[in-house]
């Protein structure tokens, strides 16, 4: 008979395929999993981005729209800012491209991983792409923190370059696109859940912004700034960003989150390039390396 | 005009995170321009952190009484310490909600 047969292959093929459907899952589980606890942090903020475009006069479609389309929390508090203050499109839109220009350094980090992808998944995880799922995506990758052994430079060097050698391997092969949609859906879906309860809530409370949900922005920015903070140059850049984006908002400054950000920007950058930091950190180990030499 | 804004700034946002995903670009940013940019998350998320914190109802306070500020500050110390984005995050939004 040959009817089974083909239901043997079949029945083969469905058992790998249940196999493949079921590692995608367990990846997808694991991005959701790894949101989460940011998808969380958000929800105050989803609540004070639908409540507050509420109250600009934005309709319930256009605040849900914003997130749902825009999808990029900064940018749509800040322009909501502007839409009250009546600053004009051109300025919003240079604005907004200043807010998300750190989306194309994200899209550079990955573009190793994603870019070879088919189409309908780089326009999904591009879309995708914010602070918190480039946090997952590249969490398990972070370097371990080196641990100067001043005994040993040498050593300390030699092993440096290993790891060197290593990670660009294990960043690529660790890089999994269920997991990351996984992580990318979850947070999406929950910042327009928090968007509609900001709206529900927004049509039934006045003045939700008065309390303190804008904190939840602030907590999750210092949580995935301060770890990057790894660099003299790094620390001048917020440094400068932070006082001048003070002393803008006290002035009632509308331009001061372009002026900060690309004020410090530029400190960083100059303080880098004035002071060699790439550079000097080699010599001063081969400082070291030298003058332990010398004592030997 | 708010559905104007509303698509432009998607299209904006959209291809600041598509573009450099698409295979056909040929990167040609130079290496100081992606120094450049490599300032760009630190700088902006600081710019729109800071006044959330420091000005918290249009005038600088930097006292105790300012609970942003002192959460703020046990946030950047949890952040600084642990490391970790789920510790500092609700732990410093729950006390920011005890004490506010």
């Amino acid at each position: 008979m040959p009817d089974t047969n083909v239901d043997d292959t079949n029945a083969a093929n469905d058992m790998l395929d249940n196999r493949e459907a079921k590692q995608k899952r367990q990846s997808f589980i694991k991005g959701l999993l790894a949101v989460l606890p940011l998808t969380i942090a958000v929800i105050p903020w989803g609540i004070l981005a639908g409540s507050l475009a509420l109250e600009i006069g934005l309709t319930a479609t256009q605040s849900q729209a914003m997130s749902a389309i825009i999808f990029a929390g900064s940018a749509q508090l800040v322009a909501l800012g502007m839409i009250k203050a009546g600053v004009g499109l051109g300025s919003i839109l240079i604005t907004t491209l200043l807010i998300t220009s750190r989306h194309l350094l994200y899209a550079m980090a990955l573009r190793t991983q994603i870019s070879p992808l088919p189409l309908k998944w780089r326009l999904g995880l591009g879309f995708l792409l914010t602070d918190e799922l480039f946090a997952i995506s590249n969490h398990s990758q972070a370097p371990a923190r080196s641990k100067p052994d001043s005994l040993n430079p040498q050593k300390e060097k030699q092993e440096g370059l290993k790891t060197e050698k290593q990670s660009p391997e294990s960043q690529r092969h660790k890089f999994d696109r269920w997991y990351a949609l996984g992580g990318g859906l979850t947070f999406y879906i929950g910042w327009n859940i928090a968007t509609l309860l900001g709206i529900i809530a927004g049509q039934s409370i006045d003045n939700l912004g008065e309390l303190g949900l804008d904190f939840a922005i602030a907590a999750t920015f210092i949580a995935l700034v301060v770890p990057t903070v790894k660099k003299p140059s790094i620390l001048i850049c917020v440094l400068v960003s932070l006082t001048l984006a003070v002393i803008c908002a006290v002035f009632e400054i509308q331009a001061g989150l372009l002026i900060a950000s690309l004020s410090g920007m530029g400190a960083g950058f100059a303080y880098a390039k004035l002071s060699n930091e790439h550079k000097r950190m080699t010599t001063d180990e081969k400082a070291k390396v030298n003058s332990t030499g010398e004592q030997s | 005009m708010t559905w104007l804004i509303i698509l432009s700034m998607a299209a904006v946002v959209f291809i600041s995170r598509y573009l450099l995903l698409e295979p056909k670009l040929p990167l040609k940013l130079s290496d100081k321009t992606l120094t450049f940019l490599s300032y760009s998350a630190p700088a902006v998320l600081t710019a729109i952190l800071a006044p959330i914190v420091f000005v918290p109802e249009g005038q600088l306070n930097l006292t105790f009484d300012n609970t942003y500020l002192v959460c703020g500050v046990v946030a950047t110390l949890l952040a600084y310490f642990t490391g970790n984005t789920l510790l500092t995050t609700v732990l410093s939004i729950g006390l920011f909600f005890i004490l506010f």
